[in-house]
């Protein structure tokens, strides 16, 4: 005989459920003016888009020399934004963290939108947009096929095969909650929701496959995000160009994007909380441990460019010797220093548990963070440009409104489109926080926040 | 009319559903549907459910996916012998990682794919006795049952713990 369902104390399945639909209820006007005003400066990214594309390149700031800059730095920072995503939904899901559950859709969505932010800046780079399709290989007259042997027909690979498993990734955890949403949605809404859920029901045979499914698309995704960021630096370090040919540029530029995709999570994630009131399912522990991964990455890539300066150093090379002198004193030398301050020394104070748990002040360092880790690519890939083998190549790059208009863009395109996710769409997944509710109460029993009493 | 019913008893929680489940293997009657909100080993154990086969499907989505990418990459070099700097023209180290990307492509759709085959979605007709709270907050278990036995199949899952034990026609 079954004892009969005792009381529990803090949240249940139904509190769970209370809350996230609470955030997909109709959303008010500012809620509308924020979006609008993102997609207003979307439009006029693209409208200085299609100047470039009539016009030419020449409305950028590119020259001989510093041909790749604001364009692929803008590619691989949105890359490494998307990294952390993958990180706390699949990688922190193969080891059970018990504190991913509330915070990896968010993540997730933020992969996906981040991923399709970056894909646009290399077809928006190469001038001519209606040539991109030549990076794959199809039949043609000629027999003329991409180079394989090339580190930019390898990314085309890598990220068209990280944007299909990122959304794949996403539905499958969305299918359950947008049951969920669909069941007691109405109007359009319950149309929408009933389309998307694909008929599901949550039977044991669903539940059966659903879940080997999620767990090898997880398994999957794991090496893929260790890949993706790889093959990025690859672009870089296969070239002999001093500042990008090194061999640590593979691990380096992968804990450099977990360490900005992780604050990025957080800078969305903070404000999300206090304005949609998730103290409830978002708690202290949560933010907590999010707040520990940022202080881990910043100590691996503070390391990192330490071994970055010494091998140069140590390896003597002129021309290195120059292009790193160049880059902490000269003309962009300012760039090498907010990267120190932004990534090294900035989130250092979060060694301390008070600042881990002060969201005002962990969302202060998240947005140095993130624009410490902008400024990192941009002294990678534009400054090293500067300063070549050949002296007449040498140059400074100065972006063109153009390059900063469509840069503003693309965070705005990013932004409205996470909002409008946020909003019609379960962003905290209802499924996996009931899976672990015993850690959710275990952390609201252990006073990690004392709200939800 | 088969003279068949549907019997259909809802749980608070997972240890109840479970419970139900082997109460009513213990009378050898097998439950013909459970509805949960979450993923559950414990009620898959209890159903007697193996490993589902999507993993072969993936596996093999993955291994098609290493020969694409290197049939691919090695077919295309052969034909147009591009030299570039005295590289191999079938060089295999950078065509591995076309491979590995193209395996987890391959794999992964065949994930979702196999997922969706054997879960037989999208499903557009109804599911007989789900309710909207097994998407929320509860757990169910329906025995489809001659109607001789439906008083029998109610008092087990009263009986496990059923908060509601409702019956529809089959």
């Amino acid at each position: 005989m079954a004892a009969a369902a005792e009381p529990v104390s803090g949240p249940t399945y139904a509190d769970i459920d209370r809350g996230v639909r609470k955030i997909m209820e109709a959303p008010g006007f500012v809620y509308w003016v924020w979006v609008g005003f993102c997609f207003t400066l979307v439009a006029i990214a693209a409208a200085l888009w299609t100047r470039q594309i009539y016009v030419g390149l020449g409305v950028t700031g590119l020259r001989q020399g510093p041909m790749w800059a604001m364009y692929i730095t803008n590619f691989v920072f949105w890359v490494g934004i998307a990294h952390s995503g993958t990180l706390i939904s699949a990688i922190l899901y193969l080891f059970r963290t018990r504190w991913r559950t509330a915070v990896y859709r968010v993540a997730e969505t933020m992969t996906l939108f981040a991923v399709l932010t970056a894909g646009l800046f290399p077809i928006i780079h190469v001038g001519r947009p209606w040539y991109a399709y030549w990076l794959l290989p199809y039949p043609n007259e000629r027999s003329l096929q991409p180079d394989f042997r090339s580190p930019l027909v390898w990314d085309a690979f890598a990220v068209s095969t990280y944007l299909t498993i990122s959304a794949l990734f996403l539905v499958m955890g969305l299918i359950p909650d947008v049951a969920n949403a669909r069941d007691v949605a109405k109007g359009w809404r319950k149309t929408l929701y009933t389309i998307l859920s694909l008929g599901w029901r949550g039977t044991d045979t669903q539940w059966q496959h659903w879940s080997m499914a999620y767990l090898l698309l997880a398994g999957l995704a794991t090496p893929l995000v260790l890949s993706v960021h790889s093959v990025v630096s690859w672009d870089f370090a296969m070239a002999q160009l001093p500042g990008w040919h090194s061999t640590i540029f593979a691990p380096y530029f992968v804990a450099g994007a977990i360490f900005s995709g992780v604050a990025m999570v957080l800078t969305l994630l903070i404000p999300m909380r206090k304005i949609m009131h998730l103290e409830d399912l978002v708690t202290e522990w949560h933010i907590d441990n999010l707040a520990k991964v940022v202080l881990l990455t910043s100590l691996i890539v503070s390391y990192s460019y330490g071994v970055e300066s010494f091998i140069v150093w140590y390896g003597k090379d002129p021309i290195e010797m120059m292009t790193f002198h160049e880059r902490y004193f000269g003309p962009h030398g300012w760039v090498f220093w907010v990267c120190i301050f932004c990534n090294c020394i900035a989130p250092l104070p979060l060694f301390s548990p008070r600042v881990r748990r002060n969201t005002v002040v962990l969302f202060i360092i998240t947005i140095f963070v993130n624009i410490g880790m902008w400024f990192e690519r941009f002294m990678i890939i534009a400054v090293s440009q500067e300063n070549n083998f050949n002296p007449s190549q040498w140059a400074i790059y100065h972006p063109s409104i153009t390059e900063i208009m469509i840069t503003v863009g693309s965070f705005a395109w990013f932004l409205g489109l996470f909002s409008l996710f946020a909003r019609f769409m379960p962003i905290i997944s209802m499924t996996e926080l009931k899976e672990g509710i015993h850690w959710l109460r275990e952390a609201v029993r252990d006073d990690y926040y004392p709200g939800l009493k | 009319m088969s003279g068949e019913i549907d019997v259909i008893g809802s749980f608070a929680n997972e240890e109840m559903c479970v419970h139900a489940i082997e109460e009513l293997k213990d009378a050898h009657i097998q439950p013909t549907r459970v509805f949960a909100p979450i993923p559950s080993e414990h009620i898959n154990h209890a159903l007697g459910y193996g490993r589902s086969p999507v993993r072969a499907l993936v596996l093999t989505g993955g291994i098609t996916g290493i020969l694409t990418g290197f049939a691919v990459t090695i077919g295309t070099s052969m034909e147009w012998w591009l030299n570039a700097g005295g590289k191999p023209i079938v060089s295999l180290p950078p065509f591995i990682i076309i491979a590995f990307e193209l395996m987890i492509l391959f794999g992964g759709t065949s994930a979702v794919l196999g997922f969706l085959l054997n879960s037989r979605m999208p499903q557009i007709d109804p599911i007989p006795g789900y309710s909207e709270r097994f998407s929320s907050d509860r757990f169910g278990v329906l025995v489809r049952c001659p109607e001789s036995e439906k008083d029998r199949v109610e008092g087990i899952l009263k009986g496990a713990g059923g908060e509601t034990v409702v019956h529809e026609a089959a």
